[in-house]
């Protein structure tokens, strides 16, 4: 038995650089505050706050969350899983309504990395400290290998990854709150510096600060407000362990198991058969462009083998969902809440609310998250239409 | 009651102010009896042992004392080849506080024998010319392992070298 | 709202266990709450972790760790906070029919870490730190204005006959592996007997032995001065919501089990719940052993897995389980996890005996 629930009120600070002029406790305030007033809420209807910092050395803070919007006898949690931390959060927070244990949940991530001097040697502290952390493995790298995979085994060549990383750069201007507006041709990536290769520096994410926030109310809470229903949520892990996925026979390191179970299932709640043509948006969490072209076949677009040809008919065939309208994360990834704010900007779609960046006539969006050793995966399905009560 | 000119109401024209912090905390890391092992192996032995699953019987290497896939643990000890086939390898190109100065190839090799890949880097590539070396990577050479003349019992006693 | 049981239990703790590594711990625990639920692996779809970045020294922990703990192609999430409010959101996501068997395990080993650097890095860079705030600190500030009020008669009695029930405890480690100085009014017997531990549940919807009777959560704001320190309300208001959630009242439990960081704040919370009128705690704690039978922190301390570990010893009460430490036949329990900063966050569970 699973009470419909829905995102009613989005808020986020703008992403950049650093936010000098805030403390962590300001950053969250503020996206909270705007997710409140946005449902027309204010605190005292909310039953639970979640709330999702990771990595904690990112910002040299361990419990940065803690000092702000916690109190007054609510329930906090406090959710860690690296790249999914936002939408994990958030899926948190919509089992607290849907148990019935809450009308309404506050979920806020902040990412207040601007701290750190650098994001790269944090992250070489991610890995597995008697096997691989003496080795240069980052985000970066990581995300290097497997691009190298994909370009052996589906033949994706580097112009696909500057097509992908340029029309995200393309979006973003049309998105305020994002961290980078530079209007990026494939051959600007191309000529940008490379980093490891195949990635080239305009390919990869940049570091970036700020808050995101949504509330999720019960079917009740959710009267007479602007709802995005959430229609399906699902989430899976992996094997930490890369080198075991290299030969798994039912799908290697780059093909992305974990999404595609959570893609089946959150499609399977939502009664999605067709994604192609029953989702209007999708809002990736893909840092890297290579991220976003594992994505397609593991979300059921196409083919793994027909990867790089979809990546060719985007913004030609005009059947295709529209890929991150906002801009996705190679134009602002605040780690911690990246996963937040694809949800949040699949549910202003949904309620029409996304300014520049609205899509015509989104009836339904998705939105994933990526975390860990491209290990954690989330899908979130989201739509104007009510699911119907599970029992 | 204070004077109208105490009230302060903007507090915007002020110079943020900025704390210095390090993130230094000292660890101890237990390898546990498993990874112990794999490495008195490379130490005395010059040789990578995988431990095998009894249910899915892959043999994991590195050699764990449990497979993660089936959750149980892995009962036999096997030892690999020290040659092998690059999976896949990114060459590191820019530098990171921290971190190697680059260049730097990192690659996934399966040794033969082994059921997984394990990551280590590969030394000795000439990357004068990185697209050319990428392209002879690409092409997923053989490999053999390479060790340091005292090994210490770490993942770095030993290094992928091209096998030809 | 739907009906939740514990079907498999298991605490493992022990001190700078060279064999194992941190991996090493969190499988045998997970792999002996699986074993001890009965149930066949396949039939668990979702897994629930309790660690923390900083105490683990792995900057996302549960990417190497949470595979570990069974999590391979299952729904896995993890909260960086105590395991008792792991606990609580497990059992959401079970009720709100999201999952069906879940694993909830929660893990904190202090022989790898720094466990002063990791009490103190927790507090603010601007108001905490500067000033030598630690977790400590916070216990000896609330035992000090408590001793303000009410003196010191008949706390080593409590103590002794604390450290006695923690001495029979099978499970518990009684000998601290971290000398720690203890801030002034606390005594070195009162300290945290820092140890390694991993702690696993499986729990249901199907019935078994324990029922999940009631939860509650709460919490305190982060500013140590706009709180009362003595008066613990996230506990008392945590504690309140699991009874009303039960349909029970605190006479009707029979074993408590308190997560508490030092002895003293065991004592502040059973006057802070009711147990004991205020200024008797010392009295009541040396008269009763239905108040952390398992010897609580002094069978052993670490964050964040202390509110799981005392969700499993009423769980083995309630079994009549619990071996040297049984009470008498117990049918409803209450076990209580804190969280950092402080006790900012509160989670109190009911268990009944099914």
């Amino acid at each position: 038995m699973s009470n419909p629930v829905a995102i009613v009120g989005v808020g986020q600070t703008g992403y950049r650089r650093a936010h000098k002029d805030k403390s962590s406790s300001d950053l969250i305030w503020e996206s909270a505050k705007l997710a409140l007033d946005d449902a027309g809420m204010t605190i005292d209807d909310v039953d639970v706050v979640v709330q999702g910092v990771a990595p904690d050395a990112l910002s040299g803070e361990i419990c940065g969350e803690k000092t702000a919007i916690i109190g007054a006898g609510k329930p906090h949690l406090r959710v860690n899983t690296g790249g999914v931390t936002g939408s994990s959060a958030a899926f948190s927070g919509a089992s607290y309504v849907a148990s019935g244990r809450a009308r309404a949940a506050l979920v806020v991530s902040l990412e207040r990395m601007g701290q750190a001097t650098s994001s790269q040697q944090v992250f070489n502290t991610i890995f597995d400290p008697v096997y691989e952390k003496d080795f240069p493995l980052t985000t970066i790298t990581m995300a290097a290998l497997r691009a190298s995979m994909l370009m052996r085994m589906y033949g994706y060549t580097e112009e696909h990854w500057a097509k992908i990383a340029s029309r995200n750069y393309r979006n973003a201007l049309k998105n305020p709150l994002a961290h980078i507006h530079k209007d990026y041709s494939p051959q600007d990536v191309m000529d940008s510096p490379l980093l490891a290769w195949p990635i080239h520096r305009y390919e990869a994410c940049p570091m970036s600060e700020g808050a995101c926030a949504i509330v999720i109310a019960d079917e009740r809470s959710a009267q007479g407000r602007t709802p995005a229903w959430i229609q399906g949520m699902a989430s899976t892990s992996d094997s930490y362990a890369m080198g075991d996925r290299i030969h798994r026979p039912e799908a290697t390191l780059v093909d992305l198991l974990t999404l595609r179970m959570s893609a089946e299932r959150a499609y399977a709640d939502a009664g999605v058969t067709d994604p192609v043509h029953e989702i209007n948006v999708i809002e990736l969490y893909s840092p890297f462009s290579s991220a976003e072209a594992m994505t397609y076949p593991a979300l059921g677009l196409c083919k793994a083998e027909d990867g790089p040809a979809f990546v060719d008919r985007q913004g030609v065939d005009p059947e295709l969902p529209v890929f991150n309208p906002s801009g996705g994360p190679q134009a602002a990834n605040p780690v911690s809440a990246t996963a937040l704010v694809r949800i949040a900007e699949a549910a202003l779609q949904v309620r029409g609310r996304a300014g520049d960046r609205q899509v015509p006539g989104v009836r339904r969006a998705l939105a994933t998250g990526q975390g860990g050793a491209t290990q954690f995966s989330t899908v979130c399905v989201l739509g104007a239409q009510r699911p119907p009560a599970r029992s | 009651m204070a004077a109208d000119q105490d009230l302060i109401t903007d507090v915007t024209d002020v110079e943020p102010v900025e704390i210095p912090g390090r993130w230094d905390f000292a660890f101890t890391y237990f390898a546990g009896n498993a990874a112990s092992r794999f490495f008195a192996e490379i130490r005395e032995n010059r040789r990578v042992m995988g431990t095998r699953c009894p249910k899915c019987r892959r043999l994991l290497v590195p050699a764990r004392s449990f497979c993660d896939a089936c959750f149980e643990r892995t009962t036999e000890w096997v030892p690999v080849s020290n040659e092998g086939t690059l999976e896949t390898f990114t060459i590191i190109t820019a530098a990171f506080p921290g971190l190697p100065e680059p260049p730097v190839v990192l690659a996934y090799v399966t040794l033969d024998g082994a059921d997984t890949a394990l990551v280590n880097v590969v030394t000795g590539v000439d990357c004068s010319d990185i697209d050319a070396a990428a392209a002879r990577l690409f092409e997923q050479p053989r490999v053999r392992l390479s060790f340091v003349a005292e090994p210490q019992g770490r993942m770095t006693d030993f290094s992928f070298v091209l096998a030809d | 709202m739907t009906d939740l049981f514990i079907e498999g239990v298991a605490l493992d703790a022990s001190w700078r266990d060279r064999d194992r590594s941190l991996t090493d711990l969190i499988f045998d625990a997970v792999r002996a709450a699986i074993d001890d639920s009965g149930q066949p692996l396949e039939g668990i779809d979702s897994v629930v972790l309790a660690a923390h970045d900083l105490v683990d020294g792995r900057s996302l922990s549960s990417m190497v760790t949470a595979p570990a703990a069974a999590a391979y192609l299952r729904d896995e999430i993890r909260y960086g906070d105590d395991g008792a409010g792991a606990f609580a959101a497990a059992m959401t996501r079970l009720e709100a029919g999201h999952n069906r068997r879940t694993i909830v395990a929660g893990w904190g080993r202090a022989s790898e870490h720094d466990v002063d650097a990791v009490s103190h890095g927790l507090f603010d860079p601007f108001f905490g730190r500067p000033v030598g705030l630690d977790e400590l600190a916070v216990s000896a500030l609330r035992a000090q204005a408590w001793i303000q009020r009410h003196g010191t008669a008949g706390r080593d009695a409590a103590w002794r006959r604390r450290r006695e029930r923690a001495a029979r405890n099978p499970r518990a480690v009684t000998q601290s592996g971290v000398q720690q100085s203890a801030p002034y009014p606390l005594r070195p017997e009162e300290l945290p007997v820092w140890a390694d531990f991993a702690v696993a549940v499986v729990m249901s919807t199907e019935p078994a032995g324990v029922k999940v009777a009631g939860m509650g959560q709460s919490s305190d704001p982060y500013h140590l001065g706009d709180r009362d320190l003595v008066g613990m309300p996230a506990l008392v208001d945590a504690a309140g919501k699991a009874l009303a959630d039960a349909g029970a009242a605190l006479s009707d439990v029979e074993v408590v089990e308190l997560d508490a960081l030092t002895g003293f704040d065991e004592a502040l919370a059973v006057e802070a719940l009711g147990l004991a009128e205020p200024g008797s705690a010392f009295g009541y704690l040396a008269e009763h052993d239905s108040v952390n039978p398992s010897g609580g922190c002094a069978a052993g301390y670490c964050a964040p897995a202390m509110g799981l570990a005392r969700i499993v010893e009423a769980t083995l009460q309630l079994r009549g389980t619990a071996g040297p430490v049984q009470q008498d036949a117990p049918r409803r329990a209450l076990a209580t996890g804190s969280s950092t900063i402080g006790s900012q966050t509160q989670t109190a569970i009911v268990l009944e005996a099914a």
